[in-house]
């Protein structure tokens, strides 16, 4: 049952991962050494591979294309006498280099999911949805960078604002700590663009943002992201309140 | 330390492990039970280990060293009941073109995008998308290159997700070529 599940890494004839997977199978299948290849020899093999693909969608598969726009000339230069030149790196060496970088890949790719699989074996608290129906990974605490991404994003936004009046005030951190604390006292939870977008000047968001960060950094708020690009909402840390 | 200690702290430990989400910080537990010297607190893990492992064996639980914490986690071998129970029908498990990314940014990290891409031969938006959102991988910031693409390095969850304790636990490259041959290595014979 569970090697079904888990049936190892695979090596599917029709289906491959790019261009290189594909070359590094028509490589191991002519029981060819990687390191001494002549490409030139699977460029047929490679090009009807391609020609039994009923229909290439172009912006599904343009690497293949590529890739053998490359095979191509890599045969047309074996073609043709040329002078070598030592210093110039032949698109033959290049693309040897690459696959030899890519096994490597394909190696570690092939550990890590033996990792996974082990892992996989043994359940963790919180694994489970409340459903009881899938089994997933998944954490939703946001970092810094996410943070400042939007922070740029509204600086931008702002940027282009005319101001109606110039303020002088001057903010400190542990007055914007207090406001921030009261907010997420009556309202629970801040969203961070909506909290940001509403204030007055820049000078203001830089403060705000400062306060948040040095806030999360000291487990006062937890930021989270509920879904992958959505909003970003500001939490009290019950538990971290203990810490401090 | 007494034995009579050594038990108490394991039940504290234990408990504290039980009612956790997360792996748990050696360090807080080792402030929290006031022991100074690692090498006794290491003392009261493996022992803990080990009762896990031979006292305890016809139990359901383990603990496991992740991600730099403790953790309780269950035992292989009750993964199908388990399934059954919850009525799982599957656990997500990672996709080829995922691994494959993750492969490149746990050696390389902190890789680009475009690195990344270059080096499977195919645009890998799909995977490093798939593994943000999974928390495996993070920003970790810019590379001062045009266009400031973002470098992308992996998480806790990654060490976590591997049942790996730290980043060193990977076998080097070098080893990883030896443990393939090793593998590879009858059929040459055939």
């Amino acid at each position: 049952m569970i090697e079904a599940e888990f049936a190892g890494y695979q090596v599917q004839t029709e289906f491959f991962e790019g261009p290189l997977d594909l070359l590094l199978h028509l490589i191991r299948k002519n029981k060819m050494n990687i390191v001494e290849v002549r490409l030139s020899q699977i460029t047929a093999e490679y090009l009807s591979y391609l020609e039994s693909k009923k229909g290439i969608n172009p912006s599904r598969e343009s690497e293949f294309l590529m890739t053998a726009a490359t095979l191509i000339y890599i045969k047309s230069r074996s073609l043709l006498p040329k002078p070598e030149n030592p210093a110039e790196e032949s698109p033959e060496k290049q693309l040897i280099h690459t696959l030899i970088e890519y096994e490597k890949i394909q190696k570690i790719s092939r550990m890590l999911q033996d990792m996974e699989y082990t892992e996989l074996l043994l359940w963790r608290r919180l694994e489970i949805d409340e459903n009881f129906t899938n089994r997933e990974y998944a954490l939703k605490e946001v970092s810094a960078f996410q943070l400042a991404e939007i922070f740029f994003d509204i600086v931008k936004k702002k940027e282009n604002q005319q101001f109606l009046y110039i303020s002088s005030k001057n903010y400190s951190i542990a007055e914007k700590q207090d406001e921030i604390l009261s907010l997420l006292e009556s309202a629970g939870f801040l969203d961070f663009s909506e909290f940001v977008s509403k204030l007055d000047s820049i000078e203001e968001i830089v403060v705000s943002f400062f306060t948040l960060l040095e806030m999360i950094k000291r487990h006062l708020l937890v930021a989270v992201q509920e879904q992958l690009f959505g909003t970003i909402s500001i939490y009290k840390n019950e538990a971290g309140k203990l810490d401090n | 330390m007494n034995p009579e200690q050594m038990t108490r702290q394991i039940a504290l430990i234990e408990a504290i492990l039980f009612v956790s989400k997360e792996p748990v910080e050696p360090g807080r537990i080792m402030e929290f039970l006031g022991i100074k010297d690692i090498e006794e607190f290491e003392k009261v893990l493996t022992t803990m280990e080990k009762e896990y492992l031979q006292e305890r064996a016809e139990r359901g639980l383990l603990l496991k060293r992740t991600g730099g914490g403790l953790q309780l986690v269950t035992k292989p071998d009750l993964y199908d009941e388990l399934k059954a129970f919850f009525t799982i029908k599957q656990s997500t498990k990672l996709t080829i073109a995922s691994l494959e990314t993750l492969s490149i940014i746990s050696y390389r990290q902190p890789a680009t995008l475009a690195e990344i891409s270059d080096m499977r031969g195919v645009n890998s938006t799909g995977p490093v998308k798939n593994l943000l959102q999974k928390k495996l991988i993070k920003i970790t910031g810019r590379k001062k290159v045009p266009g400031l693409p973002a470098l992308y390095a992996t998480t806790q969850e990654f060490l976590v997700y591997f049942g790996l304790n730290d980043l060193s636990q990977l076998p080097s490259l070098e080893e990883l070529t030896e443990l393939f041959e090793e593998k590879e290595q009858p059929s040459l014979f055939k």
